[in-house]
């Protein structure tokens, strides 16, 4: 049981007279008499007992004192069990890379949010609290309504390594989660734009201090056969240091007894960047680092082994001549492509009438097309194929959804199993001889590619959405440094942007991991602290809408109890008289 | 009014009052009143034919010699039937001085009546100690009665001996109780030729004053009522006290009895010409 407002508990001062007076009507004279039986109603029932016994006075003195005590409640604002009076508080938390940023004193931003929401929890007396943190999507770092202690504690373990983002939806939930009338706290570390519209329950506290920064805005590997290619690009955020030194270590791979340990001068100019490309022979995993500033999270990485995985490519047999040159020009050139004897997924070009995935010739009468043509717009198999120009001999029309078309007869189409078909006569066209040829290849190529189970990129920084492909029929999960959760959907998956960064591994449950990816904790909006300051924008509601919210919530029971004390007594002392 | 036993009003009134004794014939020691039985006493009863054993001095002589038959006089015996007065001895009876007192000197005019018409007068007193006094000591016991007893009448019978037969019993109390008032008056008049019940009652017992809140405690329970004396209640009061006595009164009716009530605010003089007029009747031996 708790008070709202305990100075209502004097009420039950009224206790005092109210009990005089009973003792006081008790002293009335007493009168003697012969008989009290001829004072009082017969009682018909008195030979088997009055099931009831009849109110005396004291039911009226305890009726009254009842009526008093409720009345006493009602103004205190009794709150009792789960309605006892609660004063909820929610805290949000910019949950972006900067808040790790450290001050001149080298107290990080977070830090400093943490003491702040401590001490705003103290002085607002809140029993219950909700602790949020921005992000790309909002999520719950302690509650909803938690105790203070546990929200504090959460918030202690809770770590800003975010990408930039929009605190709005956050705020908005907040406000929904605090209800009418009810403060949000908000810690970041920038302060609001100017015409920036804040929720009004929102209060903006903004802790940061603008700092000078040296970033790692990207960092990319790439390995193949035993070279690692490492492409860093450093930034310069402010008036810092001209030159940095980058220190690459690269761990010992598994046909090296021993690691490397390479330190790179980068030059930088203000406000530049500067791109920096490093090979390592037998690496492991590659640790990048930049001396320690501000921000020291954007200036490491860790790069792990990205091994290309080449497409194998076959012809089959059966194919002419002049398409087999023609595609044989085209995989020479073609980079991450393996030619037959490849172990792995296998992109089988083979002649018109085949079950290849790729069909390329034309049977029956042919005939040529020099335009126009209409190709289905937005399909990634024609992405930037250009006709113009191009004499395209077709003979007859291939099974499938036309994807370009020429009159009524079709040059490309596709089935719904995915199969490609060209319609295309080589010995009687030139479009192997223009740019149409490679690129509608490439797009082939590239489609085969994506189609393959696993991340599409392994190396991604803050903000980046997750790509993978699935196999359908088969169950996947998503392991990382959040937990694991499952990977709904086949085929192309995009997965919103990892919230934290670290090694994602897909796993699938006939196999322990089908791929891994690296999401890097690099954003380059996250790394320039310039804009960066303190701010403390109040709430615009009053605390009078939360007092009349408050008001509202009073216990209603106190009152009833009083109307049906006082229903009571009158009832008792009626009879009595 | 004396608030005490006034017995000089008393000495007063007894010579020239006598009990008023049914008709009937009466049975008892010898005496001047005519008994149920036959006896020797000079008054003729009856005549009958001579039976062996007969006492022959009771041969009327006058009729043998006119008829030649043995014709025998049948006389009945003169005998002196007992009165009973039963005081209550409640705490009902001492509601105030002069109830108290008007009920003590009842007692000891019916007492005193009845010894000058040689009726053999026993005091029966129903307090906390039971009495049953005879003759000259009833006056003695009524000056040190204390109406003390927490009961009403009906339970303090219960301490009393069985009714003995007499010639009249007389039954002084208020009849202020609850009880099957039937079977109560059947219980007291059973054995007696006479009987009377003499309620005496006080002012506050007749007519209660009003106008303010009390705390109506019961004389012999001690139980409380809190009550404010509103007209209403007052009437309810006359309503329920009026019935009670209509009930009293025709119990004593069945039980050939008589009920007499007595208001103790009038003196003893006036209640002997008024309300007790039926029991006290004059001609006594003045």
């Amino acid at each position: 049981m708790s008070f709202g407002f305990p100075w209502g508990l004097l009420t039950l001062g009224a206790l005092v007279p109210l009990v005089a007076a009973y003792f006081l009507r008790r002293r009335q004279k007493p009168v003697v008499v012969s008989a009290l039986f001829l004072w009082r109603t017969p009682r018909p029932r008195a030979e088997a007992g009055p099931r009831w016994e009849r109110f005396t006075r004291e039911a009226s003195l305890l009726l009254e004192a009842l009526a008093v005590i409720a009345a006493a409640l009602y103004l205190a604002d009794v709150r009792l069990g789960e309605t006892a009076r609660t004063k909820h508080l929610v805290l949000v938390v910019d949950g972006s890379l900067s808040m790790s940023s450290r001050g001149p004193d080298g107290v990080t931003v977070l830090e400093q949010a943490r003491r702040e929401a401590a001490k705003r929890v103290e002085d607002e007396g809140a029993t219950r609290v909700t602790v949020l943190a921005t992000g790309l999507a909002p999520r719950v770092v302690a509650g909803p309504e938690a105790e203070p202690s546990r929200a504090l504690a959460a918030l202690e373990s809770f770590e800003a390594r975010g990408a930039d983002h929009d605190p709005m939806p956050t705020l908005l939930w907040a406000q929904e989660l605090a209800g009418t009338g009810k403060h949000v706290a908000f810690f970041t570390d920038v302060a609001p734009v100017e015409g920036l519209v804040i929720p009004s329950p929102v209060r903006w506290t903004a802790l940061g201090t603008a700092r000078d920064n040296v970033a790692l805005i990207s960092a990319q590997r790439r390995d193949e056969g035993g070279t690692a290619t490492v492409t860093l690009r450093v930034a310069r955020f402010g008036p810092g240091p001209e030159s940095v030194a980058v220190r690459l270590r690269a761990l010992p791979g598994p046909d090296a007894k021993q690691g490397t340990e390479r330190v790179e001068k980068v030059s930088l100019q203000e406000e530049g960047s500067a791109t920096l490309r490093l090979t390592f022979q037998n690496a492991g995993d590659i640790e990048v680092s930049l001396p320690d500033d501000a921000l020291p999270e954007d200036g490491h990485a860790r790069l792990a082994v990205s091994p290309t995985r080449p497409l194998a490519v076959s012809l089959a047999q059966g194919m002419g001549s002049l398409e087999r040159d023609a595609l044989e020009r085209f995989l020479g050139a073609s980079p991450e492509v393996a030619r037959d004897g490849a172990s792995g997924d296998v992109l089988l070009i083979g002649p018109r009438g085949t079950d290849a995935k790729v069909t390329v010739g034309a049977s029956g009468k042919s005939r040529t097309f020099v335009g126009p043509f209409f190709s289905e717009k937005g399909h990634p198999l024609l992405d930037d194929v250009q006709l113009a120009g191009v004499r395209w001999s077709a003979g007859e029309n291939p099974p499938g959804r036309p994807l370009v078309t020429a009159g009524d007869a079709v040059l490309v189409s596709e089935e719904d199993d995915g199969r490609v078909h060209l319609n295309v006569d080589l010995s009687r066209s030139n479009v192997q001889r223009v740019s149409a040829w490679p690129v509608l290849l490439g797009n082939v190529v590239r489609e085969a590619r994506r189609a393959r189970e696993g991340f599409v990129r392994r190396q991604l920084t803050l903000g980046e959405p997750l790509q993978l492909v699935t196999l359908p029929g088969k169950r996947y999960t998503l392991v990382g440094p959040g937990g694991s959760k499952p990977v709904f959907g086949a085929g192309a998956v995009s997965l919103s942007p990892p919230a934290a960064p670290g090694r994602y591994v897909l796993e699938r449950d006939d196999s322990d991991a089908v791929d891994s990816a690296e999401v890097l904790a690099l954003d380059a909006r996250e790394s320039d602290l310039r804009g960066r300051a303190s701010a403390d924008v109040p709430a615009k509601d009053s605390g009078e809408d939360e007092a009349r919210a408050n008001a509202s919530d009073r216990a209603r029971w106190p009152l009833v109890l009083l109307l049906l004390a006082l229903v009571g007594d009158f009832y008792v002392t009626r009879r009595a008289s | 009014m004396s608030e005490r036993l006034d017995e000089a009003a008393v000495g007063r009134l007894a010579p020239g009052l006598a009990l008023a004794l049914p008709r009937g014939p009466h049975r008892g020691r010898v005496g001047e009143v005519r008994a149920a039985s036959t006896g020797s006493s000079l008054e003729l009863h009856d005549f009958r034919a001579y039976q062996p054993g007969d006492d022959l001095r009771q041969l009327d002589w006058n009729a043998v010699a006119r008829t030649d038959e043995l014709i025998l006089r049948v006389r009945q015996d003169e005998v002196s039937p007992r009165v009973e007065v039963v005081l209550d001895g409640s705490r009902s009876m001492a509601l105030s001085p002069r109830k108290a007192a008007c009920a003590r000197e009842l007692a000891l005019l019916a007492c005193e009546v009845g010894a000058r018409q040689g009726l053999s007068p026993t005091l029966l007193a129903t307090g906390v100690r039971s009495e049953r006094v005879q003759g000259s000591a009833c006056r003695a016991a009524l000056r040190t009665l204390e109406f003390d007893a927490g009961d009403d009448l009906v339970t303090a019978l219960g301490r009393l001996p069985p009714p003995r037969a007499c010639g009249l019993r007389v039954v002084v109390s208020d009849f202020l109780f609850e009880a099957d008032l039937a079977a109560m008056v059947a219980r007291l008049s059973r054995g007696a030729s006479g009987f009377f019940l003499v309620q005496v009652l006080d002012a506050e017992d007749l007519s209660p004053s009003g106008g303010e809140g009390a705390r109506l405690v019961d004389s012999e329970s001690g139980a409380a009522l809190e009550e404010l004396l509103t007209e209403d209640v007052l009437a309810a009061y006359a309503r329920r006290f009026e019935e009670h006595q209509r009930l009293l009164r025709a119990a004593a009716l069945r039980s050939r009895g008589a009920l007499l009530t007595a208001p103790a605010t009038e003196s003893l003089d006036a209640l002997v010409r008024g309300a007790l007029r039926p029991l006290f009747v004059a001609g006594g031996h003045a």
